[in-house]
Formats: structure tokens, C-alpha cells, sequence
């Protein structure tokens, strides 16, 4: 671990002032949790001067039973989202994919809006200042070249957070606060196809809370994800599926969404066909083969690509067939 | 009255003497040093993997307020290294760079911004040459040599026969091989690499403590590179977290810092990153290897044929060792008539290898043990009976090689395994992606020709017993974690009849213990225990001496009873602080020592060059059996649990010996399924924790572990190794409960899961095609 830069620590206690101090600071950095951002400090790929931290913020604190769903608010812990009971009986497959973030100290510190806001990762870019030095950066920070892919001129480091699909899957919506005030927007809205811009938070803004809705609490989900150890490691492929059974076992409605496979967190589209039908093996073929398809995963991490995109189509026809089961 | 009897310390369960500290956080390590006026060190270096050094332009560095010095290659032009064949390293670059990450600079300076400010501050300009990441590129016609006087690149060649190969394998039934490719691993012990040096100018004298397995080697290499009398260098060895081998040469790190503090005239702490750690490397290189081997239908082996070619980074090292150990160990674990082996140690714009644990043979054993299984599913002999079925007509027993074999644990490591793991009633019944696997290993305790020739003794340690009663264990060999203080108490107490609570240890600081070579080539229990039982019998020699003296005694007719000495049943007798009092009487503190020595029967063979490397005084044996699952669909190795069987000649410390072999098989598993170095021109990408992947807890299997105790004759209580052997087995024992779980063998390793599909597919592919 290289050594820490100084730089000047806020921890205002409430929304306003911790976006005026954004506002008022051009370099500062919010941190929310840091279990991720720290390293990235230490490493160089980012140095600013000064630090907002946001766990001091008490209204953000809180997961709310509210008439329209459940309020989880920014600065909760994946530890409190892991061991919440009602999200582990509504929306199992959060209580699951907060569960699988890093290790149990990681979920200690880490928080909801840190994971859902998450820098994307590449080997090229997660690397030591000396490293990256002597690789001459990349197109991602004071480079210009990106050696997962050369030719091209676009960033391709990998969304690697475990909340977002899990709260996909659930067409979750948040709150973004900012100095020209508060919108909610669906969850999918905060990215975009860019590993440099992945988000679309405007200057100064921050995720207030995520809003689940009272419509699909309840309905069966699974999150996996594939990796090396079973502790520490980011997704090399991550999947959540939810999956809503009627009459005669009947698929009532399907999501699906990946991590780590793009530069955004991805909704598998085309699922339509699903529903109303049963799911045998020909459409649970279907569902790997849509996956494998939609899922676009490059040179980021030490593992081949072609063998994220097979056990990502793997592993959600995997989990659909436990929950059709 | 109880009967009195003297403490029993050995064949005990003990927790380590040195276990307090750690657990509560007040051990101090190399990094815990920071005096008062400490200078911080950071090291500049190289961007590129091969060049030839134009200028370290520092004057700029020099010039920043805080900086208190700024040193090159130009500040030694003494190189080190271990081997006295192969000492062409320096501390610092000189002529040429050779490898991303070679320290070039080193900056002393009063806080780490302003270290990092002067590094910043260094230009560098050099002309870059062609580098070479493989062997296979490194050993190409018209390749740019690293080194003038190593041509194609080749630092060893090691070519020899010895029994008939050729008539081995045309006498055999069936002759099979394979190739086989191991990654390059690292140790990624607990702790980075660290050093803190105090230059005293006023007397020319340095203080280093450092991060280290050999801090007898560090002094004299300190000597060297700073040119400096040994008399005037102090080497102490403060808690060290762990070495596994990398810390079994002087560092660069240690050297620069001593240089760096003598250079700013002061105290200067460096400490390296992980990342650091990992480009300093001396882990285990990797290896390519072609074998084969001739059986009899039977399954009895004719011969092995067989070729290594090892990526030996930039500089030599160990690696002439190295490679010499991927010869000679092929011997003493079974009966084996005729081998010819031929060895490459390749030079490459890449980090130096070491003597990683399992030096030099964990690669040749896996392949080997792989190749005996894909021999005995073909022969459709048990894998267990094959193994049998080439043991070693021992226990006394010389092999091709002339190895010293007086013990041989390996049958009933076998017979254990087979018990255990209820092999025979489950062995091809586990269903589909479920397998077992076994295999073999063995391993030296300590090589029995010293690196350096000086006409010492092994190992020699002293017992300093004082008029209060307690005795100060005094020895050179280094704890790193491993255990050896808590070993050399048990010794000591054992043969007094002593509570351990009465002695205390020091250890490794050279101007207070006796020197040692170091921890490595698990010499340590078998050579310094067998000192310290040396020490401690001459301790009570002169014991027994002075109870005779006050009882009025014969000596002979003395009893030592560890708390209380007597001369007969119907004698008084004396309390053992009685008898120190009549001991140090007219002649003050006494002051002991025990030596060991290597009888010349175990220096190992002539009949090639370098044939000294593998002679041990005994060997230790293992088996294990490992199984496994697999994830169909993601190609996931499962390790679901282990029987792992040891032959250490008697388990002085059990739970020591559990936890060594416990850490075997978690180590074995990193480089088995998840632990590899890759480079991206060069530069290293997986030199993180997060990116080189050591098995969590959570990986790890429940592992039934089987003490084996085939008493050597020489070994200390009949000791042997205890801290290699195990992982040496593990790796086999893995990939062959893979090759049972899928019907496919992986030969490359680690079997990461991306691997591991390609060769499902390509097996169900063409099961598909047959059919």
C-alpha cells in the first residue's frame, strides 16, 4: 500500500452543507465508505485536496417502510442491507449481493450509495502511480492510449459494483440531490457506456436514497457472482435475476441484470417471450444465450473474457432455474 | 511425597514461546522502529525492463529542502548475492537496468511527500535495449544478452545421466509423457519488506535491522557493499512476519537502506509496498517441463527422462541452486534405477526468483506426480498401489544420487491416507464432477553442504545459566513465524527436565548470539535443535558435577530429576536452585554451547556438478489424499476436504507440526488453483493482494492431518522437516482428484476456472465427436 496524501477531511451533517463544500471545493471528492476510493487515493488515480464524507449525514442513515416501498438511504452499510430482514424477505437478491461485496470488514464501511456509485475498474487503471507511470497511463486518467483495447477511443473498465443489478432487478429509483435541488430518476439513469463518465451525476450532486417499489416486494430473486475466492474479489461476472411465478408456474414477470461485464450495470432486454410460459430447458437456453449475447466483457481482469461471458450466461440460467424450480 | 520427575517438553502439544506478543500487538517488526530523528527512504525505479543506463540525473533531487540524501549505483560497485558463483547484482543499478522495478535511486529524506517530491525530481534517461519476458525468447539465436559473460542467456546448464536411460525405456512396456507449464508464484508473506539502519559516524559503525531469513548472510553482505569491517556491522533481526524463502538472500531493500543512512549520515526506515515486495520478489520461478517416464505393466518405473526450463528474472540468486534441486530431489522418494535430467535456468527482463518453499522440486514433483497418475489410470492400477509399487527398499537406503536415507515414513504416510479418506471404498464412486486424488512428496531437512565454506560448525548455540535460577537461550537462528525459539526451548527443557517457564530466548542479533546460517532449507530443527540439545547435555554435565561435588557424590551416581537432583533414594538430594548455587560457585555465570555438524556421508553426490545440492542428513516424507468438486457450469475447483499425511521423524511440537502442514496445503492450494505473476511488458499486473489471488479462509478445506513418526536416527528426538513437504504433495494430489472429478487432466498451472472450461469444452467436444 503506497502512502497517503494529506488532504483536508469534511464531515458536514447534512445534505446542504456537504454540497456547498462540494460546490465551493473544485477538487474534492465525496467519500462514502471508502473502502474503495481510499485505495485509489493511495494509489494516485485520485488526489484531491480535499475529502466530503458523507456518513456523518443523519438522514441517510435510515431503511424506511414507506406506503409506496422501502426507502434505503445512502449512507447505510451493506452489512445493515445484508442482515435487514424485511429486504431479505422482499428483495432477497440485495440482502444477498450486499452480502457478497469484498469481505465482512469491507460491508462494515461500505455503504449503498458508495457501491451503487463505484468507479469502474481495469487492470490498466487500478495500479500504482510508479505503475501507471511507467505504462504511460491510459485513456481513463492523463493517458491517451487504452490498452485493453488500442485502436479504439473509448474507455472500456468494467462496472464492477454487486448492489446495482440487485436493485435493478426491483426497477429501483433514486433520489439524486444536487445544488439546483433534488430528483428522483430510475436507478438505470444513474450510468451510462463509458468506463472514463460512467455516471451521470451533474457537479456537486450526490445519491440521497434508493426507493424500491411495494409492487415487486416479495417476488423470488437470486444474485451470484463468478469469481476467483470466495472473499475479496470484485465480480468477474455478476447476475441478478427476479423471477415472478403465477398460475400453473407460469412466469408472471422476468428481470434480469449483469455487473462487471460492461461499463454500466446491464438489464438484459428481450425477455418479453418469457412471459406467460413456463421455463424449460429450451427457454432457459434462451435466457444463457441472451446473457452471453448482451454482456460485453473485455480484457479488464486477469480472466479471459470469453470465460466471464460463458459462466455469466451460466450462472443466470443457473438461477432462473432454481427460482422456476 | 509425589514422586518427582523431570518436565517432559517434547512430543507436547506447546503453544509458541514468542505467541504473547504477536496476539497482543506488542511484537515489533523491522517497520515498528522509528527513533527520533528517522529518516524516511523511498526507492526510484526503473520504468523500463531492459536499458542501458545514460545518467541518474539526482542533482535537482539533492537540492529539495528536507532531503538529506540521494544515492545511485555510483554509491557501491561491490555486488552481492548469496551464491559466491553468482554475485553480479548490486544494491542499485549501474551499468544497465535488467528488469521494471529495479531500484535505481534511493532518497532519504525527513518525511515520505518529501521523499516522494525528490523522487519525482530524479530524470533518468537511458537507451533501451530488447527485453525478453519468456525463456523461450530470452534463450532465441541473436537475443541481446542481459549479462557479457552469460551467452543466449543461459545462467546454468545442468545435464546428467545417471543409470541407463535409454535401456530403461526401451525395456518398458509403456513409456508416457507429458508437458507441463507452472506458473511463476510469489509468497506474499504477512509482512512487506522493511529495513531501519542507524549510521553512528562517530564510531563508523551501522545498526540494520531488517526483514529477514538470513541476517548472518546480510552481514556479510552489508560488509560488502559498504565496504565497511564486519567487526564495525550489528545485524538484528527483530519479529519478522513470515519468508517462505523470499527472505532467504540479503535484499536490495535491506542494502539500500544501510547505504541510503550511511549516505545521509543518520537513522533512515525503509519500508516497501506490496507491490514493492512483489517486484523484489524470490518466489518461485516459473517452469516449463517435458517429461517421461517408462513403466513396466506392472507399473514398476524403468526410467525418467526429463527437461525444466526455469524463467530465472534478471538475476541469478538462488537459481543455479534452483535448478540443481529440479535434478537431484527427483531422488529419495521412490526407487528409481535410471534418470537423465536436463536443466535450464534462462535469464529474463523479468524480477529474480528465489528459493520459495518446496525449493527447486514443488514443480518437478507435480509433474512427476501427475504423469505417475495418468500412467496408473492407463495401466488401470490404483494410484495408491503404483505408488507402492516403487518404494524404496528402505529405511537405510542410498539412492542413484548417494542420498543419506535412514528414515522412510512414506508406506505408512500412504497406508494413513488410504485409511483415512476411506480411499478403497470410494475411489471411482464419487459420481460425476466429485474425485479423489492422491500423491507423494519429500523434502531435505537442511542441505548439508553450507553456501559458504568456513569450517564452522552448522549450528551452534549457547545457555547462559545465571545465579537467579534461569537459563537464556542464545541463538543466531531466526524465528520468521515458523516456530524455531519455541523449538529450542523445548529442546533445552526436554534434556534438563525443566518447565519451559525457565528459560528465556534471544535470538538473532549479532553482537549477542552466536551465528547462524538462517532459516531455510528446513535445516533449522534438525541442525540447531540438535545444538541446542548439544548445549543443554554439556549444561548438565556441569550440573550433575557440582550436585556431586555438594552431595559428596559420584557423579555417575547423580540423578537429574529437572527441579531436584539426587545421589540415591536414600539421599536428601538438591533443589535445582541449590545446584545452580554450587554450580557457579568459583567460577561466576556459566555460559555453554552445542554445536551440530553434518556428518560427510550426507554431502550428496560427485558423480556431477552441483550433485552437494540435495544432500541432507534426512528427508521427509508426505502423502496426501485431496477431493474435490467441480462446478459444472462455472468451472469452479471446490477442495472439499484433505488427508494429509507427514513423515517428520517425531513431532516435537505437534500442534506446530499441524500448523505446518495446515499452512502447506493453503499454500500448495494458491499455486494449485488461484496464485500466479503475470506481466504486461514486463511490468507486473497482478502485484496486489486483490489481483494475485491467495486462497481466503473461506477456501479452505477441513484438513485431517497424520502425523507420521519414523524417529531418524540423527535428527533431534528423532526430528525431521516438517514445514515443506506437505505442499510439495498438495499440488499433485489436487490436479489428479481434478483429472478423477472430470475425466480431463489439467497440466498448466494454477487450474484457474477460465482454464479449466476450455478444457471441459474441449473434452466434452470431443466425447461428442467419438460418438
Amino acid at each position: 500500500m503506497e502512502f497517503m496524501p494529506n488532504f483536508k477531511l469534511y464531515r458536514p451533517d447534512n445534505v446542504d452543507d456537504a454540497i456547498k463544500i462540494k460546490t465551493e471545493h473544485a477538487e474534492a471528492r465525496y467519500v462514502a465508505g471508502g473502502t474503495d476510493m481510499i485505495v485509489n487515493v493511495r494509489r494516485g488515480i485520485e488526489q484531491p485536496q480535499s475529502l466530503v464524507d458523507l456518513t456523518s449525514i443523519s438522514n441517510m442513515n435510515d431503511i424506511t417502510e414507506v406506503d409506496d416501498g422501502l426507502q434505503i438511504g445512502a449512507n447505510v452499510t451493506l452489512r445493515n442491507v445484508r442482515e435487514n430482514q424485511i429486504i431479505q424477505q422482499n428483495y432477497p437478491c440485495i440482502a444477498e449481493a450486499a452480502g457478497s461485496v469484498a469481505g465482512p470488514t469491507h460491508q462494515q464501511y461500505g455503504t449503498v450509495g458508495g457501491n451503487l456509485c463505484l468507479d469502474t475498474r481495469c487492470l490498466f487503471y487500478n495500479q500504482s502511480e510508479w505503475w501507471r507511470q511507467s505504462n504511460d497511463y491510459c485513456l481513463k486518467e492523463r493517458g491517451d492510449t487504452c490498452h485493453v483495447a488500442p485502436s479504439g477511443k473509448r474507455c472500456f473498465a468494467a462496472f464492477s459494483g454487486d448492489l446495482a443489478p440487485s436493485m435493478l432487478v426491483y426497477e429501483a429509483e433514486i433520489n439524486v440531490v444536487g445544488p439546483s435541488g433534488s430528483r428522483r430518476i430510475p436507478l438505470l439513469e444513474l450510468y451510462r457506456d463509458d468506463g472514463m463518465a460512467h455516471l451521470t451525476l451533474g457537479p456537486g450532486e450526490l445519491v440521497e436514497r434508493v426507493h424500491l417499489p411495494m409492487a415487486l416486494a416479495g417476488d423470488p430473486s437470486r444474485y451470484e457472482k463468478a469469481r476467483i475466492r470466495g472473499s475479496i474479489d470484485f465480480p468477474l461476472a455478476g447476475v441478478a435475476i427476479r423471477l415472478r411465478k403465477g398460475k400453473g408456474n407460469a412466469v408472471e414477470d422476468v428481470a434480469i441484470a449483469l455487473t462487471a461485464v460492461n461499463p454500466y450495470p446491464k438489464i438484459i432486454s428481450g425477455l418479453q417471450g418469457l412471459i406467460d410460459g413456463n421455463l424449460g430447458e429450451d427457454e432457459l437456453d434462451f435466457i444463457r444465450d441472451a446473457v452471453r449475447k448482451q454482456s460485453k466483457p473485455m480484457r479488464t481482469t486477469t480472466v479471459a473474457p470469453w470465460y466471464r461471458r460463458r459462466v455469466v450466461g451460466a450462472l443466470a440460467r443457473r438461477l432462473a432455474a432454481e427460482l422456476s424450480a | 511425597m509425589n514422586e518427582i520427575k523431570p518436565s517432559q517438553s517434547i512430543g507436547i502439544r506447546k503453544s509458541l514461546v514468542d505467541g504473547p506478543e504477536k496476539v497482543s500487538g506488542k511484537a515489533k517488526y523491522s517497520s515498528d522502529f522509528m527513533p527520533i530523528g528517522c529518516l524516511v527512504g523511498r526507492i526510484f525505479r526503473s520504468p523500463v525492463a531492459h536499458a542501458e543506463i545514460i545518467k541518474v540525473d539526482i542533482e535537482e533531487a539533492k537540492l529539495l529542502p528536507g532531503v538529506k540524501a540521494v544515492i545511485t549505483g555510483d554509491e557501491t560497485d561491490e555486488p552481492f548475492g548469496i551464491l559466491p558463483i553468482a554475485r553480479f547484482e548490486f544494491p542499485l543499478a549501474r551499468d544497465k537496468v535488467r528488469y521494471r522495478g529495479e531500484p535505481v535511486a534511493c532518497v532519504a529524506a525527513i518525511d515520505v511527500e518529501t521523499a516522494q517530491k525528490a523522487i519525482d525530481l530524479i530524470k533518468f534517461k537511458y537507451k533501451e535495449l530488447p527485453a525478453y519476458f519468456t525463456s523461450k525468447d530470452a534463450m532465441a539465436e541473436g537475443t541481446v544478452d542481459l549479462h557479457d559473460h552469460r551467452p543466449r542467456n543461459i545462467e546454468r546448464e545442468v545435464d546428467f545421466e545417471l543409470g541407463e536411460v535409454d535401456k530403461g525405456l526401451s525395456d518398458a512396456d509403456f513409456v508416457i509423457e507429458e508437458s507441463f507449464n507452472c506458473a511463476e508464484v510469489c509468497q506474499v508473506q504477512s509482512e512487506p519488506h522493511a529495513a531501519i539502519a542507524e549510521y553512528d559516524a562517530e564510531r563508523e559503525f551501522i545498526t540494520v535491522r531488517a526483514s529477514t531469513q538470513v541476517p548472518y548472510y546480510d552481514h556479510l553482505m552489508l560488509a560488502k557493499v559498504l565496504k565497511m569491517d564486519e567487526a564495525q556491522i550489528r545485524v538484528v533481526k527483530p519479529f519478522v512476519g513470515g519468508g517462505f524463502g523470499c527472505r532467504t538472500e540479503s535484499l536490495n531493500v535491506t542494502l539500500i537502506c544501510a547505504l541510503v543512512a550511511r549516505a545521509a549520515n543518520g537513522t533512515v526506515r525503509l519500508t516497501v509496498s506490496r507491490e514493492e515486495t512483489f517486484i523484489t520478489h524470490r518466489g518461485r520461478p516459473e517452469t516449463d517441463i517435458e517429461m517421461q517416464i517408462g513403466v513396466k505393466k506392472d507399473g514398476t518405473i524403468t526410467a525418467v527422462d526429463y527437461t525444466a526450463i526455469q524463467r530465472g528474472g534478471a538475476y541469478s540468486g538462488y537459481g543455479v541452486v534452483t535448478i540443481l534441486y529440479s535434478g537431484g530431489l527427483l531422488f529419495g522418494l521412490y526407487d528409481l534405477t535410471a534418470v537423465r535430467y536436463k536443466g535450464f535456468r534462462v535469464l529474463t527482463n523479468t524480477p529474480p526468483p528465489g528459493a520459495m518453499r518446496g525449493h527447486g522440486i514443488t514443480n518437478v514433483r507435480y509433474a512427476f506426480e501427475a504423469l505417475l497418475d495418468k500412467i496408473a489410470t492407463k495401466l488401470k492400477i490404483d494410484a495408491i498401489e503404483i505408488r507402492r509399487k516403487n518404494l524404496l527398499k528402505g529405511p537405510n537406503y542410498e539412492t542413484l544420487n548417494e542420498m543419506f536415507i535412514n528414515s522412510y515414513g512414506l508406506p505408512e504416510c500412504l497406508d494413513w491416507v488410504e485409511k483415512e479418506s476411506q480411499w478403497n471404498q470410494r475411489k471411482g464412486k464419487m459420481g460425476k464432477f466429485r474425485g479423489l486424488g492422491v500423491a507423494c512428496g519429500h523434502y531435505i531437512s537442511g542441505a548439508s553442504k553450507p553456501v559458504n565454506w568456513t569450517g564452522e560448525p552448522h549450528a551452534t548455540v549457547h545457555l547462559k545459566l545465571d545465579w537467579d535460577g534461569s537459563i537464556t537461550i542464545l541463538t543466531g537462528a531466526p524465528e520468521i513465524g515458523q516456530g524455531s525459539s519455541t523449538m529450542t526451548t523445548q529442546c533445552a527443557a526436554e534434556v534438563l527436565g525443566l518447565d519451559m517457564s525457565r528459560f528465556q530466548i534471544i535470538t538473532s542479533d549479532s553482537k549477542l548470539t552466536p551465528k547462524d546460517n538462517g532459516s531455510y532449507s528446513s535445516r533449522v530443527t534438525y541442525m540447531v535443535g540438535n545444538a541446542t540439545i548439544d548445549a543443554a547435555t554439556n549444561l548438565k554435565k556441569i550440573l550433575i558435577e557440582a550436585a556431586a561435588r555438594k552431595l559428596d557424590a559420584n557423579p555417575d551416581d547423580v540423578e537429574c530429576l529437572g527441579e531436584y537432583y539426587s545421589a540415591g533414594s536414600q539421599d536428601e538430594g538438591l533443589t535445582f536452585n541449590e545446584v545452580v548455587t554450587a554450580a557457579l560457585e568459583g567460577t561466576g555465570t556459566i555460559t555453554v554451547k552445542g554445536n551440530f555438524d553434518t556428518l560427510p556421508e550426507s554431502w550428496g553426490t560427485k558423480k556431477y556438478r552441483g550433485g552437494a545440492v540435495s544432500g541432507s542428513m534426512a528427508y521427509a516424507y508426505a502423502a496426501q489424499v485431496v477431493e474435490v468438486s467441480v462446478d459444472p457450469d462455472t468451472a469452479e475447483i471446490k477442495v472439499e476436504r484433505v488427508w494429509a499425511a507427514q513423515d517428520v521423524g517425531k513431532a516435537l511440537n505437534p500442534l506446530s507440526v499441524e500448523g505446518q502442514i495446515e499452512g502447506s496445503v493453503w499454500m500448495g492450494m494458491g499455486q494449485a488453483i488461484s496464485e500466479g505473476t503475470l506481466y504486461h511488458n514486463g511490468l507486473g499486473i497482478t502485484n496486489s493482494m486483490l489481483d494475485y489471488r491467495v486462497p481466503t479462509i473461506i477456501e479452505s478445506p477441513p484438513i485431517e492431518v497424520g502425523i507420521i513418526e519414523s524417529i531418524d536416527p540423527n535428527g533431534p528426538f528423532g526430528a525431521k522437516e516438517a514445514g515443506e513437504t506437505s505442499l510439495i504433495a498438495f499440488i499433485p494430489a489436487l490436479t489428479n482428484a481434478v483429472a478423477d472429478a472430470i475425466g480431463v487432466r489439467p497440466t498448466d498451472l494454477p487450474v484457474t476456472p477460465d482454464k479449466l472450461m476450455e478444457l471441459m469444452e474441449k473434452n466434452t467436444n470431443n466425447a461428442k465427436s467419438v460418438t
